[in-house]
């Protein structure tokens, strides 16, 4: 029959005004704030030449052939396929057909890589310099005190990071600091974002870590040989099985037909 | 080869499947914190709260399955069950926290 003391603290319900409130209504700013910061800090890119800007489109039709080549008569596909084949064996559309098959330079070298990279960094920073700079601010105005009561356990392994600051031994894990909360805040807050500056922004983390694997940069990079990508796609281009779409649509049309 | 054929006779539109992804995952996160705020102010504690979430997403996920999609889900979603039935469940349980937690600490403790 003996119940377990519930501990219980009384807390000021000034708490509520100036830690909790407060940490939100930041988490949030700063939410947006990063998403400006982002939008702002997205360099244009830049322009290229005409036959840079050929090597590139040239490989991207020859991968939407690929791509769409069912909706195609067979005489048409394999009268494109004949042309772009050949076309990148001979190396037509390269931008300097003279360094063909010689070895790349140094990516380090290449101003545009490092660009590539500068943005990378851009954004890895915008994601960090808040986090610390609001870690930084919520322990050095915030610690040492017990703000809120989670409404589930957790183990005592949690003890040193959730109250951190409050020096009670017996204290329940259950009451927790102001840096929990940041925490709640820090994961939780992903849908407010959503509602405040619509889908795609720049404030959650996920859209973080997928911005960074950009599928066009993976296309044509720098450091990739163009002749070798071209040579691939011809080879692809090559072995892909055609088959167009409109094969037997009659009698699939009839079979829809009749009942 | 035969299913690649039927893909290719009646393509899946990548915009239109993003943008069911879209509503489901917006009704989702709007519940969640619905829910937490319900779970806070109920007071309920550790399992109970959990099994509160599961049991509203279910709720939710009925009535995305019989209001927004016509009890035809096959027609809205690529594959109905990771979609609808299972999709962003545990992305919402964040926001879930965060609501719950700040009612719970607001009405009760």
């Amino acid at each position: 029959m003996a119940q377990p003391v519930v501990q219980t603290i009384h807390r000021d319900p000034a708490l509520f005004w100036w830690i909790l409130l407060p940490i939100t209504v930041v988490m949030i700013l700063t939410g947006i704030l990063r998403h400006y910061a982002m939008t702002l800090l997205q360099s244009a890119p830049k322009k290229q030449s005409l036959p840079q800007i050929r090597q590139q489109r040239s490989l991207v039709r020859g991968f939407n052939l690929r791509q769409n080549a069912n909706v195609l008569t067979p005489t048409s596909f394999q009268a494109r396929k004949a042309y772009m084949v050949s076309s990148y064996q001979e190396g037509k559309f390269l931008a300097d057909p003279e360094s063909r098959g010689k070895p790349r330079p140094n990516p380090m070298s290449d101003p545009a890589a490092m660009e590539g990279m500068m943005g990378m960094m851009k954004g890895n920073m915008a994601m960090m310099i808040p986090q610390t700079l609001i870690m930084g601010w919520i322990n050095a105005f915030f610690s040492g005190f017990v703000i809120m009561k989670l409404p589930f356990p957790l183990t005592p392994q949690f003890k040193s990071m959730l109250q951190s600051g409050v020096g009670t031994r017996d204290l329940d894990v259950r009451w927790v600091s102001s840096l929990s909360w940041y925490f709640l805040t820090l994961f939780g807050l992903q849908p407010v974002y959503n509602f405040i500056l619509g889908s795609n922004n720049a404030a959650n983390q996920m859209a973080q870590q997928m911005g960074q694997v950009n599928p066009g940069a993976g296309l044509m990079g720098p450091e990739q040989d163009p002749d070798k990508l071209f040579l691939s796609e011809a080879e692809n281009l090559e072995v892909l099985q055609h088959q167009w779409i409109l094969e037997g649509v009659e009698d699939r049309l009839l079979a829809k037909l009749a009942v | 080869m035969n299913e690649e054929r039927e893909l290719a006779i009646s393509p899946i539109v990548q915009t239109s499947v993003q943008h069911n992804t879209q509503v489901v995952s917006n009704i989702r996160n709007l519940t969640a914190s619905l829910f937490g705020v319900a779970a806070g102010t109920l007071g309920l504690e550790s399992y109970p709260g959990f099994i509160f979430y599961l049991v509203g997403t279910l709720i939710v996920s009925l009535l995305v399955f019989a209001v927004r999609a016509e009890g035809k889900p096959s027609e809205y979603f690529h594959r109905p069950l990771g979609d609808l039935w299972g999709g962003e469940v545990f992305s919402g349980l964040s926001s879930f926290v965060l609501t719950w937690t700040l009612f719970y600490g607001l009405v009760r403790a």
